[in-house]
């Protein structure tokens, strides 16, 4: 984990500048900037209904599929415009793979629930996508669970596992950059601590950004941490200096319970 | 909220609640009795006419004895194209209404539409399936007059069960989807109607039921001949079903054994149609299933 | 796993995990690291052509509906209007809009073409299958959301659903032999066995089952507070049901009622197979004056817009006088049904303001 001490070596994967979102009338994000470095976990801490969520699926684009949305300012992918750069949005969710807060398996095996991804793309050959089955579960660090029942339903898993399964998923198509919304929310406590396991690995591979309303979660698994308040950045450094030496007065507000 | 007459008690209170109990009971256990009547009547008339012979041989013009082989095959004939010529268009336009047009005036208009033809009578259809299918286009009294005019009577049933059914896909299954860099027609076609298959299942055996009974559009479009020849699957012969040969039988009068010959049919029919509610509720127990 | 939160009663303070962090790990052993397969992940032209056109084949098939219900519409139109605009390929004369739908004079072989008797028979039909199946429908609605144990509920529905899918048919031949026989055997011996009382009672079943599901879904969706509250003050079931229930449901209810209807009118073959098809029913009717009883009014033989149809159509020459009247007879049908749809969106629309 990044500490003070050591200076910060990786470029600049994610940037947002002066970020405004609305739904229809609504203001849900205000005038937001930051940078998120790849193959660092970023997390997003603050209370319920800040935005964390909303500003999260801004990152690939989600929102546009049910909705019409107002989006003004600049979100970039490696220097390139999110919005107005010219990119594909079908080819930045791709790129930017996410895990949703409720594990959301489909309901077929758990082969072709990590075989669905690479099948989008074209890719049919059979030795090619059991390659890239056995490869994303275990990078999910659950191919030695599943690995003599592949051809199993993904409902008969537990929860825990189902969640892993679909970070699996979301790992089949090579991704850069895992957006994961409150993944543990709903799981017990073991699973939980086996999927923030999970994401300091995965930190070598990809960029994640982590929504969670679990402070200690945040200082567990981040790199930085960033803490949203009714939709506008209150802070966001390195998270070991945000947990004892925050800058502003509403972090250590939070940070010691006093709100939120 | 309406306005609350003011509920006192009376004497009369107890009693006529009691009474009242009783009779929503009793109509409901009347529906009941109405149907196994029903149904008993039909299958005792018929069942004496049964038999493998009468499934299986050719009818007769004049004389008794006639089977109902080529109406047997008919119908099913005509349910099995008219099922397949309405099938992509509901799923069309069902998939149309649920996933791509939206929350206004459109669908509302769409909507519309469907209900519309979903509540014309058939009689209606079949003048329309007569001028244009029988007439205009001389198809006359054929196969394929009736399979055409009879898809149009499924193509409102299929739509909105597909609809319904895409509707009922959970929002996350789809945002999944998304997620991973699918397209819209992607998402639909692997994840939503696979998940949906079942509920459309549905539809199709009752469109299937529904198609199988009519006949007011058959008499108008297939005609009440059979071809001589069987089994013909051509298109261009005329097509008496057995509901056309039903009625026919029935309002003609002109063979001596109409009256048991219709109640063979009948009888056939109904067995049909009990076949087919039974897998109805067999997909139905098959779709709580995967939900809970 | 030793920097798992204590499970005791507060979480520990972020700044506590963070001590028990451990140290910046090391950079990973090269070796450790999985190679990525060189895979282009990317759609196939293919693909996106086809997200593109899908959804223009989906409108396609949406638009299709529209135009069936405008060609219906026009296709009629072209035949029934050509009774009374001269056109090519009519023979006979054309007809004033009076004596067609004004007169009750139907004798087309003397060049009568007055529609009323048909419009009054599918009125009374309709109006009595309605009477008989509008309540025990609504009742029946109410008894399976609100009254019926679990089981009776199942049993209804399947009950409901197994009325619905019988042929209309197979409805009429059950008119025709079980309660014809039974109604002339009984005391109307004398009086013509058939016209509008069996129809209406056939007709009736066959409408049920749209009423029942329909009513039973408008009691469904009532809020349960309404229910509940009427039963704290104190009522018995009957007279939530009665006073509270049914009244609040009363559109949806109303809704049920002119579904059934526009079902009802539109129903030929069962109708037509019990009825009698007797066209000159009201002239028949007028003559016996000294002994019209209502009962003997209910068994008359009759004739309605869709048993007109099924029973003359096939028999008339294209082109002509009766032939082009049958079809607007039929666009009268289906001008009926469209109103009557409109009709429920608009009491649709009503609920929701």
């Amino acid at each position: 984990m990044l500490s003070p001490k050591t200076p910060e070596t990786k470029p600049v994967k994610l940037s947002v500048r002066n970020l405004d979102f609305a739904y229809g009338e609504k203001k849900i994000l205000d005038d937001l900037s930051m940078d998120i470095h790849a193959e660092r976990v970023t997390a997003i801490i603050g209370p319920s209904g800040c935005g964390k969520s909303t500003f999260l699926k801004c990152f690939n684009r989600i929102h546009e599929v049910s909705t019409a949305v107002k989006v003004t300012g600049d979100m970039m992918i490696d220097g390139v415009d999110i919005y107005r750069g010219g990119i594909d949005e079908i080819d930045l969710r791709r790129r930017v793979g996410m895990v949703f807060q409720k594990p959301n398996p489909f309901p077929k095996s758990i082969y072709e629930n990590v075989a669905f991804g690479p099948r989008l793309f074209g890719v049919n050959d059979r030795a090619t996508l059991d390659h890239i089955v056995e490869d994303s579960l275990r990078k999910a660090a659950i191919w030695d669970e599943t690995k003599d029942r592949l051809k199993e339903s993904a409902s008969g898993m537990s929860g825990g596992q189902q969640q892993r399964l679909c970070i699996a998923r979301a790992l089949s198509v090579n991704p850069e950059v895992l957006l994961m919304d409150e993944p543990c929310s709903a799981l017990d406590p073991i699973a939980t601590s086996k999927i923030e396991e999970l994401i300091l690995e995965l930190k070598e591979m990809l960029t994640i950004v982590i929504v969670t309303h679990n402070m200690q979660q945040a200082a567990r698994v981040s790199d930085y941490t960033a803490l949203f308040w009714l939709g506008k950045l209150v802070e966001m450094d390195l998270t070991e200096r945000i947990f004892t030496t925050p800058r502003e007065r509403m972090t250590e507000d939070y940070i010691t319970g006093r709100f939120g | 909220m309406p306005v609350l007459k003011t509920l006192h008690l009376s004497r009369t209170t107890k009693p006529v609640d009691r009474l009242m109990r009783g009779v929503l009971w009793a109509i409901a256990l009347g529906f009941i009795v109405v149907l196994t009547v029903f149904v008993g009547a039909i299958l005792k008339q018929g069942w004496p006419v049964l038999n493998l012979g009468f499934l299986s041989k050719m009818p007769e013009t004049l004389d008794a004895g006639g089977g109902i082989k080529p109406q047997l095959f008919n119908s099913i004939y005509l349910v099995v194209l008219s099922l397949g010529l309405s099938l992509p268009v509901g799923l069309g336009a069902g998939i149309y209404l649920s996933e791509y047009a939206g929350k206004g005036r459109t669908l509302r208009f769409f909507r519309l539409c469907i209900e519309t033809l979903a509540a014309t009578p058939s009689i209606v259809l079949a003048l329309f399936g007569m001028i244009v299918f029988v007439q205009t286009m001389g198809w006359s009294f054929s196969i394929r007059s009736g399979a055409v005019t009879l898809a149009l009577l499924n193509i409102p049933v299929i739509t909105r069960v597909t609809e319904i059914s895409l509707l009922a896909v959970p929002r996350e299954l789809k945002e999944a989807s998304y997620g991973l860099g699918a397209t819209k027609l992607q998402t639909i076609l692997k994840v939503a109607l696979p998940y949906a298959a079942t509920g459309i299942l549905t539809g199709l055996v009752l469109t299937a039921g529904r198609a199988f009974g009519e006949s007011a559009i058959l008499v108008f479009t297939a005609g009440t001949n059979t071809s001589a020849h069987f089994p013909d699957f051509r298109m261009t012969v005329p097509g008496e079903t057995l509901s056309v040969h039903l009625w026919y039988v029935t309002s003609d009068g002109t063979l001596p054994d109409a009256r048991e010959i219709a109640a063979g049919t009948a009888a056939v029919m109904i067995l049909v149609l009990l076949l087919l509610n039974l897998a109805v509720r067999f997909l139905d127990r098959a779709i709580r299933r995967r939900t809970r | 796993m030793n920097d798992l939160p204590d499970s005791t009663l507060s979480p520990p303070s972020p700044l506590a995990v963070l001590a028990q962090r451990d140290e910046p790990a090391a950079p990973v052993a090269a070796g450790s690291q999985e190679a990525r397969p060189a895979l282009n992940f990317r759609q196939s032209r293919l693909s996106r052509l086809a997200d593109r056109w899908s959804h223009l084949i989906f409108l396609g098939c949406s638009l299709l509906v529209v135009l069936l219900i405008g060609g219906i519409l026009f296709f009629l139109a072209s035949r029934g209007l050509a009774a009374f605009v001269p056109m090519a390929g009519n023979v006979g004369r054309t007809l004033r809009l009076g004596e067609v739908f004004l007169s009750s004079d139907w004798a087309p072989s003397s060049d009568k073409f007055g529609i009323l008797p048909f419009l009054a028979g599918s009125l009374s039909v309709t109006g009595l299958a309605l009477l008989l199946a509008a309540p025990t429908g609504i009742l029946t609605g109410v008894f399976i959301a609100k009254l019926a144990p679990h089981w009776m509920r199942n049993l209804m529905r399947q009950v409901m659903d197994l009325l619905v899918g019988i042929p209309s048919v197979v409805y009429g031949i059950f008119g025709l032999t079980v309660i014809l026989p039974i109604v002339s055997r009984s005391w109307l011996k004398d009086a013509p066995a058939s016209g509008f009382a069996v129809s209406a009672l056939i007709l009736s079943v066959m409408i049920v089952p749209t009423i029942v599901s329909l009513s039973t879904d408008a009691f469904e969706s009532l809020p349960p507070s309404l229910d509940e509250g009427a039963q704290a003050l104190g009522s018995s079931r009957w007279q939530a049901i009665w006073h509270v229930l049914i009244p609040a449901a009363k559109p949806r209810l109303i809704t049920a009622t002119v579904l059934g209807l526009g079902r009802a009118i539109g129903e030929a073959m069962a109708v037509q197979m019990v009825i009698g098809n007797n066209p000159q029913w009201i002239a028949l009717l007028r003559e016996s004056t000294g002994s019209t009883s209502f009962l003997h009014t209910l068994f008359t033989p009759a004739a309605t817009l869709t048993t007109e149809l099924v029973q003359e159509l096939p028999n008339t020459a294209s082109g002509s006088t009766w032939n082009n009247v049958l079809f607007a007879m039929g666009l009268l049908l289906y001008l009926i049904t469209m109103a009557l749809i409109l009709a429920t969106r608009k009491l649709g629309q009503g609920r929701e303001a």
